[in-house]
């Protein structure tokens, strides 16, 4: 294509420019955009952060500009080449693990080495023996072998019991054998595996003299470490393009009757003993739990920074793109509007805004009482292996609390990842036509971001937990036997007054609104105990009931957990009245927005009148939207993404939307180096290819 | 290459479970087939065109998603050509060209072409510019594209940026871009493809008394030509090219285009309507657009028609898939004998699919009302009588806009109600996902287009309060005269009582909220004078609730003919679908209904169980009535929906036998900069390319 004329170059959008327009913006408000970003992440994560970002953009590979183009292969190798690179700047620049998940983070594309770095590592290390992390566990952390985690099969994904793949103790040469009996005990999605990993860990139902001991984890060479081919008897693939995730190699893996020695069977918990052949089990894997509710707190944060991403490009493409004058607007003001001043678009884009804040907020607070419990915990566990018992100031130390957290935050990982998802979609809808191209920056990240509903447990399946276990409650509650935790406090208070009813001042009072929160979700929790326990309906008949039930409990927490971190010194402390004024719009938006949602359930469950619902709708809802309105962009500005990371032209933060939307679409689009035969009846396709020739592969 | 794996087959067996789920329901599938598909020979049609497209190699789409966006294009291009050269070669109409596109199941770098461009030029050119013209659009000796929006607007045309200022002395335009903003941007087909463009631009003449001051008259349209017929490269004066990848439509070269002073003859504006006059220099208005409304009223029946067909898509895989795939035993099972459970018959697999199965028939035949009330007005339309099309004109971007987003949003749902193989490339919802979610913003953004339904029955509201008797010239004059006679004495209506659904009763409430919620925006905006943007968020929901209230409506009225034209037990599994959509909406916005006074407390309460009862009645009837929309498996491209149920094959075969990522061996140590093992390039290839 022949270079950009002189007289495009000139070109400026018709005024107001961009930059004036978000300039005009920020001196609307004065939330202080440091002060708050301080809060959410602290000076030392912010700073961490400016570091390792200025090191990978002075590194070409990390050079984001032909991304959005690529195709699958090519996609795929330049992920591994900046894996490879990535590890080296660790290195070189003796990061911590923090600063080497923050640099993942910035790059915000999954890589080759992914699973390597997560599961494998973590589970060499919590099931593996002395003996077996001296085997793998080093060479791992060296990189010199590359690891997966292979669970998940074809034919079978949450229900690990299920699982297809066999492990048969042989006792006559002291191995396992792995094998795959069926098509769909193939392995598959899992990560790295397709072209990376050398390593895997399996697992696999184990077989001891013909008896089944369900799942447990193998690790298993499969492929060559010098030449990279798959081992005799392993085949092992990448499964092919998928709707997002297309720089990591998600894989299959089958095993046709394959040896592996004693000491693959990773054997903290439970072992096969080679000398009488019999299956032992040992220790307890209930600490590994644990972990899990750790993982499942960080989704929770990582959700609120994940929206944060699509509502920081929305938001400030919706100051900027002007739609249509006011109807009502006066004659004096002439110009269209900026389309953030629609409340159509208000109240799309604000509450999922108040959003970001409330699941960061909840994600954070599950955090801390995750580590002061655990705290806890092991300080009992040190007391316990002393002589004296514990203390009964100690009998109610962290283990209800902890057991509460992690039924809990199933509901809240299916939740907040959910409203992440969809949030996004909604935002890349609100930035119209526009956001339909790449360059919004919201798609790519939406559909790399999508299997987070789907993984660590779908989100529907998730909810059967919740409710197993809020049901469990409610019955321990009726018994009088009930532990002390949250959980049963709302259920307790709700059983007090369940024949004497409630009046919340939802409109009035932040308490009552929390309130009415847990009410809803209690009543629903002792309405579903009816149905299985006096009506003894079928679990499978119940699971609807169940789904609605753990998003009830569910949205109480964030709702409860927002609140609580407004009250909270901390968070008083850090910014002044008037932000804490915002912030509080912020909640009850949330809250408000979500009750109006779910209006019905409230009304049923007697936690607010239909006035009231009413009243919420057409009035308090608008007057939050019309509070928060001014302080949009600076409180989107606080979430301080660096333009970089967020790789769009409507989300920059200096509002030249359409220059770079224009820059890149003329001098980095690869397409217009084409020149075509445009006619049917000829053959040719591509009359002129400037640079490199496209290869025909189809 | 055989290996073990040629021996393996899936632990159960995907074909006969389908099989067996046929086996259970009596439904005759053909029959209802060609109930639903039989309009303008649809059935025969797609079996005769997808003999012949399914044979052509360049068609094969198993390659398409590794492609990066260039090859894309390229094959797109490629593939557009062939159906041309087939068309022509086959002897066939334009219907099996739109036949052949719909199976090709990608943006055709032509399709601006045989769309916007032919049908503008046919509507807005007057007969000498149609004589010009046609002959050369028809022939594809020129190709076409649409330049309507800009890249600093889309659904305002009135505020477009590009200026066309006539020159009285040369008697000339010229089309101008005053600034960067004003550059075309997403028109398809331009980017590379087209050659001629319509260029929609504000039109400026000089003032009569002052010469070098110039007035505004409206965006009109201009066909321009833009690339040389030869070289194929832009003119002078114009940059043109395409924008870059985007979400979905990665076959398609939306493009962008910018004038610098480019002049074109006075015979380039289409003048069917308007037109400069030689002598004076004025705009000279003839003739009225009636019949450009009245084709839009088509084209939206259409659009509706065309989401039904890809929700159904969405819905063969979800409801097939979740037939063969298993997992977790009943929790409530006794036996460690008992079998995994199929998940189509967990209620939280049914809640996410079935609606939507049902949502597909209602959709259905409120896309057959609307084209036959077409064909019926059409003469008096012509004549500028809109007759009973006036109403349903108004209508039909309140009702586009929730039919396609009802189907953009249902996609998604059923992509994510099939777990993590959704998110495969098998599943074959991944590409149809992309590309049908620019439908809810496309052609109007939907949050926008709302507006013109609510302006619209504010307008009728008021003329109902003001004249309470007047005799009613619609549904619409009836039903609001009815609400203005009845609201101070409103029951709210039963719908479930007891188990019992009263099918009047749902068509009654949906008519009723939808009355309620355009009398409180008559007072809020009339009454109260509040101002329109505030009212925004209540218009929209106004425009649902009355599009809602449509789809009820249309799909109750279909029973006299269902009944009388299907064997059992169609008619009453429709009947049951019909419950199941209208339930599960009330359901959905059940404040709405009980706000209104429409429902009665009682039957929201009712309503979730009454729903698990009719998923339970529809639940057999799944697969056949999926079958029934008779999607071919070739249009699919879906492991996960194959009609013979061979998943697992499938996937396998997909993932292993046709994936190029596995004909390369990596090197995944990161001490080597090489990444692909042996070839000695120590990452160099792929540094010069970013």
């Amino acid at each position: 294509m022949a270079p950009t004329p002189a007289w495009v170059k000139k070109l400026e959008p018709s005024g107001p420019q961009g930059h004036e327009l978000l300039a005009a913006e920020r001196a609307k408000s004065n939330v202080p955009v440091e002060k708050l970003q301080e809060l959410l992440f602290t000076k030392k994560v912010i700073d961490q952060k400016q570091k390792v970002l200025d090191v990978l953009k002075s590194e070409k590979v990390f050079d984001k500009s032909q991304n959005y183009f690529a195709g699958r292969t090519e996609r795929f190798e330049t992920a591994l080449a900046r894996a490879k690179r990535l590890r080296n700047l660790k290195l070189k620049h003796n990061w911590t693990l923090d600063e080497f998940r923050t640099a993942s983070e910035l790059i915000s594309e999954p890589g080759p080495y992914g699973l390597h770095e997560s599961m494998f590592l973590i589970t060499l290390n919590e099931q593996g023996t002395p003996e077996q992390r001296d085997e793998f566990l080093v060479k791992a952390n060296d990189y010199k072998i590359i690891g997966c985690y292979a669970q998940t099969e074809l034919g079978h994904g949450s229900n690990v019991r299920g699982l297809e793949t066999t492990a048969t103790w042989d006792s006559q040469d002291k191995t396992f054998i792995i094998h795959s009996p069926h098509l769909t005990a193939s392995k598959w999605w899992i990560g790295s595996l397709g072209r990376t990993a050398n390593y895997a860990v399996v697992m696999a139902q184990l077989i001891v003299d013909g008896k089944s001991h369900g799942p447990h984890p193998f690790v298993v060479q499969i492929r060559d470490l010098k030449t990279h081919e798959p081992l005799e008897n392993v085949h092992v693939g990448d499964i092919g393009p998928k709707f997002g995730y297309n720089t990591m190699d998600n894989g299959f893996l089958l095993f046709n009757k394959y040896k592996v020695p004693h000491i693959s069977m990773l054997a903290r918990f439970s072992r096969v003993n080679p000398d009488t052949n019999q299956y032992v089990r040992q220790g307890s894997p209930s600490l590994i739990y644990g972990t899990l509710t750790w993982v499942r707190s960080t989704i929770v944060m990582q959700a609120g920074s994940v929206l944060a991403r699509g509502v920081t490009i929305a938001t400030r493409y919706s100051a900027i793109r002007r739609q249509f004058q006011d109807r009502d607007a006066p004659a004096s003001e002439v110009g269209e509007t900026p389309v953030l001043n629609y409340t159509m678009v208000q109240i799309r884009l604000l509450p999922l805004l108040a959003a970001t804040f409330a699941l960061h907020f909840t994600g954070k607070s599950m955090m801390n009482l995750y580590s002061e419990n655990q705290k806890k915990m092991n300080a009992k566990h040190e007391n316990a292996n002393s002589s004296r018992g514990a203390g009964p100031e100690e009998t109610q130390s962290g283990s209800d609390i902890l057991a509460d957290l992690h039924a809990t935050s199933c509901g809240l990982k299916a939740l907040s990842s959910t409203i992440a998802a969809e949030g996004l979609e909604v935002c890349r809808r609100a930035c119209g036509g526009h956001g339909y191209s790449s360059f919004s920056g919201i798609g790519p990240w939406y559909s790399d971001y999508l299997p987070t509903t789907t993984w660590e447990g779908d989100n529907y399946m998730l909810t059967q937990q919740v409710a197993r276990y809020l049901l469990k409650s409610a019955r321990a509650v009726i018994a009088g036997s009930a532990p002390s935790n949250d959980t049963t406090a709302i259920l307790t208070s709700f059983r007090s007054r369940a024949s004497i009813g409630c009046a919340f001042d939802i409109l009035g009072s932040s308490s009552d609104l929390v309130a009415a929160f847990a009410w809803r979700a209690s009543f629903l929790t002792f309405e579903a105990l009816k149905h299985r326990d006096e009506q003894g309906k079928a679990w499978n008949d119940l699971l609807v009931d169940f789904y609605r039930l753990s998003k009830a409990h569910s949205q109480y927490m964030v709702v409860k957990n927002f609140y609580t971190a407004l009250q909270s010194p901390e968070t008083r402390g850090a910014v002044d009245q008037n932000t804490l004024a915002v912030l509080h719009s912020l909640f009850r938006l949330y809250a408000l927005h979500t009750l109006e949602q779910e209006g019905s359930e409230f009304y049923a469950s007697g936690a607010c009148s239909k006035h009231q619902i009413s009243l919420t709708r057409t009035t308090t809802v608008m007057a939050l939207l019309a509070e928060i309105r001014p302080h949009a962009i600076r409180l989107v500005d606080a979430w301080g993404f660096d333009d970089w990371v967020l790789d769009s032209s409507l989300g920059r933060y200096d509002g030249k939307v359409y220059e770079d939307m224009f820059y890149r679409a003329s001098e980095l689009n690869p397409l217009n180096r084409i020149t075509v035969d445009p006619y049917p009846d000829s053959d040719v396709l591509f009359r002129r290819v400037e640079g490199e020739g496209v290869r025909s592969k189809l | 290459m055989p290996d073990f794996t040629d021996n393996l087959k899936p632990r159960y067996d995907g074909t006969m479970t389908l099989q067996a789920e046929r086996d259970a329901s009596a439904i005759n599938v053909n029959e209802l087939a060609n109930h639903l598909l039989s309009r303008d020979g649809f059935l025969e049609r797609q079996e005769k065109v997808l003999r012949v497209l399914s044979k052509e190699k360049l068609f094969k789409k198993d390659q398409q998603m590794n492609l990066s966006r260039p090859e894309r294009y390229h094959l797109g291009l490629a593939r557009a050509k062939a159906i041309v050269r087939i068309t022509r070669r086959e002897g066939w109409d334009h219907e099996d060209y739109k036949m052949c596109e719909y199976l090709n199941d990608e943006m055709s770098p032509y399709h601006l072409h045989m769309t916007m461009f032919v049908t503008t030029v046919r509507e807005q050119g007057s007969e000498e510019q149609k004589k010009y013209w046609m002959p050369k659009i028809l022939d594809y000796s020129i190709i076409g594209c649409y330049a309507q929006s800009e890249l600093g607007h889309g659904s305002n045309v009135r505020g477009l940026e590009t200026i066309a200022k006539w020159d009285p002395v040369k008697q000339e335009f010229e089309i101008h871009s005053p600034y960067l903003t004003a550059s075309k941007w997403w028109n398809g087909a331009m980017g590379r493809t087209a050659t001629h463009a319509i260029v929609v631009a504000q039109l400026l003449l000089p003032t009569r008394d002052n010469p070098t001051k110039y007035e505004g008259f409206g965006p009109q349209t201009f066909i321009v030509p833009i690339r040389h017929a030869e070289s194929h490269q832009p003119f002078k004066g114009i940059a043109v090219g395409d924008i870059g990848p985007k979400y979905g439509y990665a076959s398609m070269d939306n493009g962008y285009m910018l004038f610098d002073h480019y002049r074109v003859p006075k015979s380039a504006m289409l003048s069917r309507y308007a037109e400069v006059s030689d002598e004076t220099g004025v705009l000279k208005r003839h003739g009225h657009t009636a019949v450009v409304y009245g084709s839009l009223t088509f084209v939206r029946g259409q659009i509706i028609m065309h989401a039904r067909l890809v929700l159904a898509r969405a819905v063969t895989v979800a409801v097939r898939y979740c037939a063969v795939r298993r997992q977790f035993r009943d929790r409530d099972s006794k036996s460690d004998l008992d079998e995994e459970m199929k998940v189509l018959d967990y209620p939280t697999v049914q809640i996410r699919i079935l609606p939507l199965l049902a949502t597909t028939f209602a959709l259905h035949y409120t896309g057959e009302m609307m084209y036959s009330l077409y064909h019926k007005s059409r003469e008096t339309i012509e004549k500028g009588d809109f007759g009973p099309l006036a109403e349903l004109h108004s209508a039909s971007s309140g009702l586009k806009s929730l039919c396609t987003m009802l189907a953009a949003d249902g996609i998604e749902t059923c992509r994510r109600a099939m777990g993590g193989h959704g998110f495969g490339g098998g599943s074959g919802l991944v590409g149809i996902n992309a590309d049908y979610l620019s439908k809810p913003t496309v052609e109007g953004d939907n949050w926008m287009i709302t507006q013109q339904v609510a302006a619209y029955l504010i307008k009728k509201m008021t003329s109902a309060v003001k004249n309470p008797t007047a005799p009613p010239t619609d549904p619409t004059d009836e039903l609001f005269q009815f609400y203005l006679k009845n609201r101070d004495h409103r029951i709210p209506q039963n719908v479930v009582l007891s188990a019992d659904i009263n099918d009047q009763a749902i068509v009654d409430v949906f008519q009723w909220r939808a009355a309620d919620l355009s009398f409180r925006a008559y007072e809020a905006r009339v009454v109260e004078k509040k101002s329109w943007t505030k009212l925004m968020i209540q218009l929209h929901t106004l425009s649902r609730a009355y599009s809602e209230q449509i789809l009820v409506t249309t799909f109750h009225n279909s029973f006299n003919n269902t009944t009388s034209t299907l064997s059992s037990p169609a008619p009453a599994v429709l009947r049951t679908c019909f419950r199941l959509y209208s339930l599960y909406t009330l359901d959905q916005f059940a404040s709405s209904f009980t706000l209104t006074t429409a429902a009665s407390a009682n039957s929201i309460y009712a309503l979730p169980d009454a729903i698990l009862d009719l998923m339970a009645d529809l639940r057999p009837h799944a697969v056949k009535l999926v079958d029934a929309w008779s999607i071919p498996d070739w249009l699919l491209e879906s492991a996960l929906g194959r009609s013979d149920g061979k998943v697992y094959e499938e996937l396998f075969d997909m993932a292993h036998r046709r994936n190029p990522l596995n004909r390369t061996t990596f090197n995944p140590d990161w001490r080597s900069e090489e990444i692909v093992l042996g070839s000695g390039d120590a990452g160099h290839g792929l540094l010069a390319k970013l």
